[in-house]
């Protein structure tokens, strides 16, 4: 093999960025540029290291550790090294360093670097706090708080455990960050989360929340990453000729671009989603060459995304019309005016002495004319379930459809802070809808769920 | 071979001296109790034992010489006795640092074996053992370990 042959195989990128040390010795070691003796040489002082920094650990107080915390602290020193290495210029000078450098002093050097990387992370942190967009996805928020990634600042150690990652990352980007650990995978991710907000906020959070909402409407429990759909809807309004601004596209254009592109090559279709992302780093004037960037090498998954929905007949999954929740088509429910309240009480005595059911139903039916009136009843007149769900036959669906709403009995938690009055008529209703034919239970779902809110 | 690198049990890792335990000899002559070289090797077999069943590791000299210096001025040990009970002290010692969670340091647990080996144990590991096991319960509770230890078992009479 010649050099040039051995230095390719050197190449930083066949290196793993995790375990660098490793690596470099491993491939070192293989291609010859690093004998045994070499090797002998960084192991002992490895251990030498290991046994100081143990004993750092214990504060001079314990001559012994338990063997998974060297272990630890082996990893740590060996990251720690490896931050210092990846800074030469290439592979080959990192491995001239490992023959002539002692272990000591390279860990010393890494420690350095990882103090300033610690800071940088600290810095972009409080980037991305300010530059942080407004939306309800709940893996994003909570990532980006301080139960989440502000987690890792309180609790890194960089001298004993330089290479782990105590956060809480449920937030999935859309260049996930692989192949590194410690400060150096935060760093990455903060910096990629940063873009990513860059690029949003181009955006306004409610057009983010419509498009979003079209994707799904409950898009705030799930593991989306929010970028790659806004850069997806964008690109899609861009292809379509739909509203870039507002990220509005609608399906008849959906359904034109799927026509004019299910004729086109794959080459073709990610030669116009290039050129869209072009356009759109012209449009909304992304001048920033790391956006840029990062868009660009973004766009493979997205080509790849939009590519199979094409083929597959399902782009209106990929590049979905917004919704807009709070323009949900709404039912305004109206009660007669209420009986006089010496009425009421009236009647409310007559039902509390009737000792028959039938007898307590014709007084309702006779007596009461409003609704607001009837629900009184309901929590006043101490009616068996039974009797309850006598009552409810001879209503109809909007009527039944406010009482869910106004009395819901979905939790059981709620149920366990209302009144027993409340909770039997919560369980009624329940009762009474399982017993529905599902054709009937569903319109009543509907009306209940499409009722102005009082 | 760079894989080894990761091997903390390599051995590389610098072999306890013999002598440094054989060196203990000149301060506990004087007790009458002496060890010989076989005697040394035995008891760095048993520490070494120890702490892998432990799940530990040591680095340096060890604690094997600190024990010797600490407990040869016992009145209840002998000659005969010296080298099992060495034994004896150097895996309850290694036990009790996993069982304190590492919250004491050698010397404070060796000194505090040493106080109940000579006190309320009357020189006997087995109720030393007990000693101690109450002692962690107490570290890891978050209880006073230093408080009297009337849960021992152990009457004042230590039968």
């Amino acid at each position: 093999m010649t050099d040039i042959e051995k230095r390719r195989i050197m190449d930083r990128t066949n290196l793993s960025g995790e375990t660098y040390f490793l690596s470099l010795l491993q491939a070192g070691h293989h291609y010859g540029f690093l004998t045994d003796s070499d090797l002998e040489k960084i192991q002992r002082q490895c251990l030498e290291l290991l046994a100081a920094k143990a004993d750092e650990w214990s504060r001079g107080k314990s001559s012994s550790i338990r063997t998974e915390r060297a272990e630890s602290i082996m990893k740590s020193n060996l990251y720690t090294i490896g931050l210092y290495l990846k800074t030469l210029p290439d592979p080959e000078a990192a491995v001239q360093e490992l023959k002539t450098a002692t272990v000591k002093d390279m860990y010393q050097k890494g420690r350095k670097i990882l103090g300033a990387k610690l800071h940088t992370a600290k810095h972009f942190y409080h980037l991305v706090l300010k530059n942080k967009i407004v939306t309800v996805n709940e893996a994003y928020n909570a990532t980006l708080g301080k139960s989440g990634i502000g987690i890792f600042f309180n609790t890194y150690n960089p001298d004993f455990e330089a290479h782990e990652i105590p956060a809480s990352i449920d937030y999935q980007l859309c260049r996930p960050v692989t192949d590194l650990a410690g400060v150096e995978f935060i760093q990455k991710y903060l910096e990629n989360v940063y873009l990513e907000n860059e690029f949003c906020r181009h955006f306004a959070a409610e057009d983010i929340h419509h498009l979003l909402s079209g994707y799904d409407e409950n898009y705030q429990h799930l593991l989306i990453n929010i970028f790659e759909q806004v850069l997806t809807g964008a690109i899609g309004c861009l292809l379509a000729g739909g509203n870039v601004r507002k990220l509005e596209i609608n399906p008849e254009e959906v359904r034109a671009l799927q026509e004019e592109l299910s004729g086109d090559e794959d080459r073709a279709i990610a030669c116009k989603i290039r050129k869209a992302a072009g356009d759109l780093s012209e449009l909304e004037n992304l001048t920033r060459p790391s956006l840029r960037d990062y868009i660009e090498k973004s766009l493979p998954k997205i080509t790849a995304n939009i590519l199979h929905a094409v083929r597959t007949n399902t782009l209106d999954k990929t590049f979905v019309p917004p919704l807009h929740p709070e323009r949900k088509p709404s039912i305004r429910f109206f009660s007669n005016a209420k009986m006089a309240d010496e009425a009421y009480r009236e009647m409310i005595a007559e039902l509390l002495v009737c000792r028959f059911s039938t007898d307590k139903l014709a007084l309702i039916r006779e007596k009461v004319k409003a609704f607001d009136d009837l629900e009184d009843v309901l929590l006043d007149a101490r009616l068996s379930v039974k009797e309850i769900l006598l009552l409810f036959d001879s209503l109809g669906d909007m009527e039944i459809a406010a009482l869910i709403k106004r009395h819901p009995f979905h939790s059981d938690v709620q149920a366990v802070e209302v009144s027993e009055a409340e909770k039997t008529l919560r369980f009624s209703l329940k009762t009474f809808l399982e017993k529905l034919p599902s054709e009937r239970r569903e319109r009543i779902l509907s009306l209940a769920d499409r009722l102005a809110e009082e | 071979m760079p894989l080894e690198i990761l091997n903390i049990f390599s051995p590389l890792i610098q072999k306890k001296p013999v002598e440094e335990i054989l060196s203990c000899n000149s301060m506990t002559v004087r007790y009458g109790l002496v060890l010989t070289e076989r005697d040394a090797v035995d008891l760095l077999e048993t520490g070494d034992r120890a702490l892998k069943s432990n799940g530990r590791i040591e680095f340096g000299g060890g604690v094997i010489p600190k024990i010797i210096a600490e407990f040869c001025d016992s009145p209840y040990l002998t000659k005969d006795g010296w080298i099992e009970t060495l034994r004896e002290l150097t895996e309850l010692f290694y036990y009790f640092k996993n069982e304190t969670m590492d919250l004491i340091s050698d010397d404070d647990l060796i000194a505090f074996m040493k106080e109940q080996f000579d006190g309320k144990c009357h020189g006997s590991p087995a109720l030393l053992a007990d000693a101690l096991d109450s002692f962690a319960r107490r570290m890891r509770d978050g209880t006073d370990p230093d408080r009297p230890e009337d849960e021992m078992g152990v009457d004042d009479d230590g039968y």
